[in-house]
């Protein structure tokens, strides 16, 4: 009994920050229509920036993220403008070739500068608990919680009770009828996709501490949130929410009566399943298809 | 000739390499590496160049083909040569097991999932040790040649393996298989409406493109003599391939083999001079993004568009007195009409209903399309007349009711057969494909689902007479050659009547032909219709151009939120308050001399001399 609480605890703490780790994911896409396969590439990236800075100035990780997410909101800025915007009509296969050569890229930057090696930022409460009953809650997880419970917050309060907000939400749904009303689809869709980069800021530095990682450790996330997305519904971000803690239950459930090294075995069979029969995922409608274009 | 000197060139000296420097052991391995990714991207591009289903997981199959060796040399100590057909077999099967339900999805989930499936089998390929040996991976036996001659035999399987595989490509491209494949990329719904079975032509497509890939891989194996899941189920493998194809030119033969020798010694070069195999996946992922930002029609089709642009061929414009003059056209020429008279229902829609989330577009509707009738289907914008056609036509399934036609119930078959059937269509919104020529697009309707049509030369003699006198027909003969997406608006409705006259269906569906023709070709529109309904052809007219309707279309049926509220002959229609009501709005009046048309006037006319834009 024991067991299958602390599974649960642990699964919905790591839920939540899968959930974070696949807002912006969401995001961009709802209102770009491009999968970012960059965004694991981004996380690890930011990541290995809290590593150093807390090496070099021994900030906390998690703290780091005031630092890390004004920056890679800039970053999101800059990627957008260099490069999304330019495959922004064309057909998916060229939008997913163009981020997974970013991914590449970003990859194999970090592989000549930094070396190919795992890493993990240690802070002094690395290895303690939270004991509550019987049960065991890892600091760092609990922190990662609740740092990414907050900034979802404040996503959500940003999207639906600004202007801002609503204009992206705005271009998501019609982009051409957003622009009628004086909504520039650019603009919106660059600070969308920022905003979306944003996340990884906090995300990766929330990694630095509870993952190890290594450069080539964004296949393995953008595999993860990917199946979180698909099977909350690509471009929701209440999808995200709840495929983040259905998947973040079923790895510590798999884990604890499984067999872990089939665990990650899971998120694939859930983007198959979910891609092959309810492609709307849990949250996505279907609009009416045969209005001409 | 000139051409052919240019492909055999290369080739020649890709054969007579080895024989003249045997020793040059490094360039020997150097080339046999492109000669395989050469065949991975010529085989990739049959689904993903031909027919648009880009796949990231490609090297998914030659890790199957060299497990596949791996394990039966080591089980059975069969040379990996003569294991190689079946890796390709394993690989198909496969494929084809996987490529049936996995090509439903369409876009990013096609591309996502290839990449699951990728990364997938690395996983089950690590786990399930029992067969494969997990993580510490599977040793083959060494090559029993001498050392002298090293790599050679590699380099020569797997250059004549490439030419089987180019020979397989260019087989495709020349058939209907292939222009079915090209058609599906350009527009997968279209294609089905023209009869392209595209469940079993993507279905094919993958499953050949991924037997080379495995045959490839046995060899692959036996050359690396050492395999284990993470080398063999390789990410970055499967961005190589797509990388050669895309820097050679997807969707074109040789493309690929350029792309791959591109590839292959740049990455070669990387690592000699560049600091090592350490750096090759940044310079994959800049290369990559550079391609896709700035070459992503890749080298050859650019090549060939910089000498188009050089030798300009000159554009005519529409013969306009050649369609207008044109004698009479007989259309069916396989089928007799039908025996005269005996009315009974061509098309039948019973209770038919379809929803879009919480809108419902088509509401229980009835609809009986009489043998040998000309049909309207009229109603304001919204009312459904337009997912009505989609079901009938199958582009849609229908939640709830049934679709008859000529006395089988056709509601649950997929839209190709249909097509086979006998049901054609045009869109409201032209839907040729773009990348054909006028003249590709006309011959591209399949009229039947066998094999042997599929197989069957793209273009044969009597298929082109056929489109050529259907393009004479509607004045667009000097199109022939230009592709369709250079034509305009107009023309582009003029060419998509040719291709389904193509078919030669006993029922066509208009979707609005008159928006955008010039009134001069409505008139000569009508006058088709008229003549093809006369050799027994029926036709279910949308169209809102109301006086042509009335002039061409006997009965009427009146569509208002997605269901038929009146029908009736056009003299009666336009007098029906609740039609004038739903439709023409409060305000409309019946005409009197207004509109100058009667529909006694205009049928007897056949168009002539009356208002502009009326039949």
């Amino acid at each position: 009994m024991t067991e299958l609480v602390q599974a649960l605890a642990l699964g919905v703490l790591i839920g939540g920050v899968y959930a974070l780790l696949a807002s912006g994911l969401t995001l961009i896409f709802g209102v770009l229509h491009v999968v970012n396969v960059a965004h694991g590439a981004f996380l690890v990236l930011c990541a290995m920036f809290t590593w150093w800075l807390w090496r070099e100035t021994g900030v906390d990780p998690v703290l780091a993220s005031v630092v890390t997410t004004p920056l890679m909101f800039g970053f999101g800025l800059v990627v957008y403008r260099l490069l999304i915007v330019r495959v922004a009509g064309a057909a998916p296969a060229m939008s997913v070739l163009l981020t997974f050569g970013l991914a590449l890229t970003i990859e194999g930057v970090l592989n000549v500068t930094a070396g190919n090696k795992f890493r993990s930022a240690t802070p002094g409460y690395f290895s303690e608990s939270f004991r509550i009953g019987g049960i065991s809650l890892p600091k760092p997880q609990v922190y990662g919680f609740l740092a990414a419970v907050a900034v979802l917050g404040l996503l959500y309060y940003v999207l639906t009770r600004t202007w801002t907000g609503r204009a992206i939400r705005a271009t998501a749904q019609n982009p051409t009828g957003a622009a009628l009303v004086g909504v520039g689809a650019t603009a919106t869709a660059g600070l969308a996709f920022a905003i979306g980069t944003a996340t990884t800021g906090v995300g990766g530095s929330i990694m630095s501490v509870l993952y190890p990682f290594f450069p080539a450790s964004h296949y393995d996330w953008i595999s993860r949130l990917l199946g979180i997305i698909v099977l909350g519904g690509m471009g929701s971000l209440p999808g995200a929410l709840v495929g983040a803690l259905v998947l973040g239950l079923g790895e510590t459930l798999t884990a604890t009566y499984g067999s872990l090294r089939w665990s990650t075995l899971v998120f694939y069979v859930v983007i198959l399943a979910v891609l092959l029969v309810r492609k709307q995922g849990l949250f996505g409608t279907r609009l009416r298809e045969d209005v001409a274009l | 000739m000139r051409r052919r000197a240019l492909v055999a060139a290369p080739l020649v000296a890709l054969a007579a390499y080895p024989a003249i420097r045997p020793y040059d052991t490094y360039q020997h391995t150097v080339m046999l590496l492109a000669l395989l990714l050469a065949i991975q991207a010529v085989s990739w591009n049959i689904i993903s160049g031909y027919a648009g289903y880009v796949s990231l997981g490609h090297s998914v199959f030659l890790g199957l083909g060299a497990y596949t060796a791996g394990i039966l040399g080591v089980h059975t100590g069969l040379n990996p040569f003569l294991a190689a057909p079946l890796g390709g077999l394993v690989a198909l099967v496969l494929a084809v097991a996987v490529g049936v339900v996995v090509l439903r999805t369409r876009g990013h989930a096609f591309v996502i999932i290839t990449i699951a499936l990728l990364l997938a089998t690395q996983i089950m390929a690590i786990n399930w040790a029992w067969l494969t040996n997990g993580s510490d991976g599977i040793t083959l036996s060494l090559p029993p040649w001498s050392r002298d001659i090293a790599n050679l035999p590699f380099y020569y399987f797997f250059f004549v393996l490439l030419l089987l595989t180019l020979a397989a490509s260019a087989a495709v491209r020349r058939s209907k298989f292939g222009t079915g494949l090209v058609a599906i990329r350009e527009d997968e719904d279209k294609a089905a409406a023209i009869g392209v079975n595209t469940t079993r032509f993507k279905t094919a497509a993958f499953g050949l493109s991924a037997f080379f890939i495995g045959v490839a891989g046995a060899g692959y194996a036996y050359f690396l003599t050492f395999l284990n899941p993470v080398g063999a189920f390789s990410i970055l493998g499967s961005v190589t391939i797509v990388l050669a194809a895309l820097v050679g030119g997807r969707g074109t033969l040789w493309g690929p083999v350029i792309g791959a020798f591109i590839v292959q010694f740049a990455s070669e070069a990387a690592t000699v001079y560049g600091g090592g195999s350490s750096s090759r996946v940044l310079l994959f992922g800049v290369a990559l993004a550079l391609v896709v930002l700035f070459l992503p029609a890749g080298l050859l089709p650019t090549v060939q568009a910089w000498w188009l642009r050089r030798h300009p061929v000159a554009v005519e414009y529409t013969d306009h007195a050649g369609a207008l003059g044109a004698g009479p056209v007989v259309v069916t020429d396989r089928r007799p009409p039908p025996a005269a008279a005996p009315r009974q229902a061509l098309l039948e829609v019973r209770g038919v209903s379809k929803r879009f989330g919480g809108l419902t577009a088509v509401d229980s509707a009835d609809l009986t399309v009489l043998a040998g009738t000309v049909t309207a289907l009229i109603g304001p914008n919204g009312s459904g007349k337009t997912t009505l056609f989609n079901l009938v036509t199958g582009a849609m399934r229908a939640d709830a009711g049934q679709v008859w036609y000529d006395g089988r119930r056709i509601d649950k078959l997929p839209p190709w057969r249909r097509g086979h059937l006998g049901i054609g269509r045009t869109f409201q919104v032209t839907r040729l494909f773009r990348g054909m020529t006028v003249l590709e697009n006309v011959v591209a309707p399949l009229p039947d689902g066998r094999w042997r049509t599929m197989l069957a030369g793209a273009v044969n003699g009597h298929e082109a007479d056929r489109a050529r006198d259907l393009l004479g027909l509607v004045g667009l003969n000097r199109f022939a050659d230009q592709p369709a997406g250079s034509l305009s608006y107009g023309q582009q409705k003029l060419v998509e009547l040719a291709q389904v006259l193509m078919l030669e269906p006993r029922l066509i569906l208009l979707d609005e032909p008159a928006g955008g023709v010039n009134p001069s070709l409505v008139d000569k529109l009508c006058g088709l219709v008229r003549e093809l309904n006369a050799q027994g052809v029926t036709f279910l007219v949308v169209e809102h151009n109301i006086p042509m309707v009335l002039g061409l279309c006997d009965p009427v049926v009146v569509f208002s939120r997605g269901t038929a509220i009146a029908q009736g002959a056009p003299a009666v229609i336009r007098n029906d308050p609740a039609v004038l009501d739903a439709y023409l709005g409060d305000d409309w009046r019946p005409p009197g001399a207004s509109s100058g048309v009667s529909p006694g006037a205009a049928s007897a006319g056949g168009g002539a001399a009356t208002a502009v834009g009326t039949c």
